[in-house]
């Protein structure tokens, strides 16, 4: 099979998670409302963030674990901390 | 059975490099060491671009080299220039064995056993949430509501410093201070290493692009041979990426691995694992403002260290070097009397005496030689019209020196332009 | 009653969140997928955490794995849980069900006094559920599954067993055996304290057969019938995503089943 460009679900696909049933990510829901960039969205490598209709979506479970989100979002309205109890992303190759 | 301590003679928050390292130091000096780890086992929250320099992690594991999970020993290095489908490249190839390639997984899973066999206790699956202050003095950590004390505290939590913004030591990362390093580790064919890449067996290649890659995003893309697979990501500095990147960052890997001059080496590849990781970039500003205070140290990446050269990234060594110091630093406390702030200021003597800080210092002005966009788009593509004047001929060949100006001017860059860069490049690298 | 001693039985499984097929082999990737305790084990220790809360005793956590369970047991310990046993030996490698609990029954037996065996309703890997009947069986115990609450009635245990339409109510004898409803009892967290008491206490107490005295021929590969006759691999569908918008429930259920009548998955 040669090389083709492959869709993130399939990419994210080959992770390891031990998803916690807490999430570690809350989007402060009214502060993002006046956000007209959202660099989330791009930026998140694992895709967790996406808009649905006219708001912001997120899910944690995929989430790699790099803090990016918290560092480019404008508003400060995404709260992203460590999951607990050795859950979440298990990385073993990287 | 062994006694549950009431105080620890040190904790080391991360059993990353940095914590590892430090607490293998103290161990082996008898010290009671206590490495608290967020993930599941060692290694397991881990990412890095692919290459470790060994010296440092000689010096600190004398028997390294025999046990360490070391994949390939750079042997060959690659600087490649992106222009559409052209690509100029440098290529090196050295004996010498100053690098390998490895997971940092599993080098870090490897350096939390060598501390644990020293005699730390490492307990995974415990996130730290905050310090345990007496006044200015820490005296230990918080894990959500429970606590544990310690004569010293190590903050080795790594580049996301949630423990450090809770105390107030430092502020929440700006987007100018860090890049985002994105990667995918390919498991690909033996016979693509040893043909394509050209290795032989234990060989590693090294490979460092900049371009088209980040669509001349400033940043780069990085490829690195392992034992039966390739990591190749790219690293862009985060405030550009913000307003410069108009695609969601996975497709840039995914556009790397599939560009028609790269696509050979990744031929019945299939993706291992997927990774991304904040990188220190602007090490100034991000370095707290002591990285000694009253029963506590910081290090490895919670302390900013890592160097980024645009070609190659030092990062692992750095940050086992400062946990290493630290755990010197802490010894030396030790002798005189307690952790203090000002006994255990060594620390900051002994980085200062380091690499770690002669390097920092030596190359601090990369961080704004990373803001010249014509690196990343217009030299590329004037090294790639250059090579097209001089290799892609019909009849006539022209004069180097013309072909460098014409070159350079197809890219709407004049001699003035040429000569300031050069010098500016000259001066930080 | 001084409390209720448990026995906590778990499997340590691959962590199967993840399974891939090598494209190019069509073989299962294994390489590097870590373990973790079976997460309906794990149902199983909150059951039992909130059981000894009640009525006090203790939890001992038994595996019969190879020694890197000791991870697993570790991760128990963790939770709460207070000590535990590892049974490894070269002899029970390979093992179906019956093997297996052929082995945890000895394992049991070697305990001075237990009043509950409390597993999880099935196991991620292999999901056979087989382990809790045989178990009682060896013992002569009652056996109780899809329990999703029990307490205490003057020595008896009172349990309650969800079933898919209603709940029915047993008493049984102790020592008894419960497996605990999937999904019923989300596991506690990890904490410090637990944690730091298994890594530098480690009370962990390991069996082989040097003490089981089995007979091997009744353990591990030797002593298990089952025979897997084939495997096969279901090629990966792609997924397909559509968004049904605009349609009242009733519609785009029909057009729900139209579209997978459309795809051959329905007929």
């Amino acid at each position: 099979m040669s090389a083709t460009e492959q869709r993130l679900e399939d990419i994210l696909n080959n992770d390891i998670w031990d998803v916690d049933s807490n999430p570690h990510i809350t989007v402060d829901s009214e502060k993002c409302k006046n956000c007209n960039t959202k660099p989330c969205i791009r930026l998140c490598p694992a895709g967790c963030y996406t808009m649905s209709e006219k708001t912001l979506v997120f899910s944690y479970e995929g989430c790699v674990e790099c803090g990016t989100c918290r560092v480019v979002c404008p508003l400060e309205a995404i709260h992203w901390e460590f999951p607990k109890s050795g859950r979440g992303i298990y990385f073993r190759f990287s | 059975m062994a006694e549950i301590p009431d105080k620890f003679d040190a904790i080391v928050i991360g059993a990353g490099p940095a914590g590892s390292a430090s607490a293998y130091y103290l161990a082996t000096k008898g010290f009671k060491v206590l490495v608290l780890e967020r993930g599941r086992s060692p290694g397991s929250k881990n990412v890095f671009g692919g290459r470790v320099y060994v010296a440092p992690l000689k010096e600190i594991f004398p028997d390294f080299e025999k046990s360490a999970p070391i994949h390939r020993w750079v042997t060959r290095e690659r600087m490649s220039f992106m222009h559409g489908n052209e690509l100029v490249s440098l290529d090196y190839e050295g004996n010498d064995h100053k690098s390998f390639t490895t997971y940092l997984s599993q080098l870090a899973a490897w350096m939390a056993l060598k501390a644990e066999s020293a005699g730390a206790s490492i307990v995974s699956d415990i996130t730290v949430t905050g310090l345990l202050k007496e006044g200015d003095k820490v005296i230990g950590i918080k894990a959500g509501n429970e606590s544990v004390k310690a004569d010293v505290v190590i903050d080795a939590e790594g580049v996301n410093r949630l423990v450090l913004e809770s105390t107030g030591l430092v502020q929440a990362l700006k987007p100018s201070q860090v890049a985002l390093g994105v990667k995918e580790v390919v498991k690909v064919n033996p016979e693509v290493l040893a043909n394509e890449f050209g290795l032989g067996e234990g060989e590693g290649m090294a490979w460092s692009l900049m371009g088209d890659v980040t669509s001349g995003l400033p940043g780069g893309g990085f490829i690195y041979t392992n034992k039966d697979s390739v990591s190749i990501g790219l690293v862009m500095l985060l405030d550009s990426a913000i307003s410069g990147a108009n695609d969601e960052v996975y497709k840039y890997v995914e556009r790397l691995k599939t560009h028609p001059k790269l696509s050979k080496y990744f031929k019945d590849s299939r993706i291992m694992e997927y990774s991304a990781h904040l990188i220190p970039e602007d090490v100034s500003s991000l370095m707290p403002p002591r990285l000694a205070y009253d029963g506590l140290l910081i290090s490895g990446d919670a302390a900013g260290f890592l160097l980024n050269l645009g070609y190659t990234y030092r990062g692992v060594d750095f940050a086992a070097y400062s946990g290493y110091l630290a755990g010197k630093a802490i010894e030396q406390a030790h002798g005189l009397g307690g952790m203090s702030a000002a006994n255990l200021l060594v620390y900051t003597k002994l980085l200062d005496q380091s690499f770690i800080m002669k390097n920092l210092k030596r190359f601090s002005g990369t961080h704004k030689l990373m803001r010249n966009r014509r690196l990343f788009t217009a030299y590329p593509a004037m090294m790639a019209s250059l090579m097209r004047h001089i290799y892609s001929l019909d009849y006539e060949s022209q004069k180097m020196f013309n072909t460098v100006l014409g070159s350079a001017k197809e890219n709407g860059m004049g001699p003035f332009t040429l000569l300031t860069d050069g010098i500016e490049v000259m001066r930080y690298l | 009653m001084m409390g209720l001693n448990i026995v906590l039985l778990f499997k340590y499984v691959p962590n199967t969140n993840t399974v891939n097929v090598d494209p190019n082999t069509g073989t299962l990737v294994r390489e590097g997928v870590p373990s973790v305790v079976n997460p309906h084990d794990l149902d199983a220790a909150e059951f039992a955490l909130e059981l000894r809360e009640k009525y006090g005793g203790k939890i001992t956590a038994m595996i019969m794995a190879p020694p890197n369970a000791t991870k697993g047991i570790e991760f128990l310990l963790g939770m709460g849980v207070d000590d535990g046993v590892l049974i490894t030996d070269r002899a029970y490698g390979g093992a179906d069900t019956l093997a297996t609990s052929y082995v945890l029954a000895a394992g049991i037996k070697t305990l001075e006094h237990y009043d509950l065996i409390i597993t999880g309703q099935e196991t991620l890997d292999s999901s056979t559920a087989h382990i809790g009947a045989q178990l009682a069986s060896w013992l002569k115990i009652p056996y109780v599954y899809y329990v999703t609450e029990a307490s205490l009635d003057n020595g008896a245990l009172v349990v309650n067993r969800q079933l898919e339409s209603c709940t029915e109510k047993y008493k049984v004898k102790l020592p008894a055996l419960i497996t605990v409803l999937m999904h019923s009892h989300p596991p506690r967290p990890i904490t410090l304290e637990n944690k730091l008491r298994a890594v530098i206490k480690k009370p962990v107490m390991m069996l082989t057969n040097n003490e089981l005295k089995l007979n091997i021929q009744c353990t591990g590969l030797r002593g298990s019938p089952t025979v897997v006759a084939k495997t096969e691999f279901v090629s990966k569908i792609p997924r397909k995503k559509e968004i049904i918008k605009d349609k009242s429930p009733q519609e785009a259920a029909a057009w729900l089943i139209s579209k997978l009548k459309d795809e051959g998955f329905l007929n």
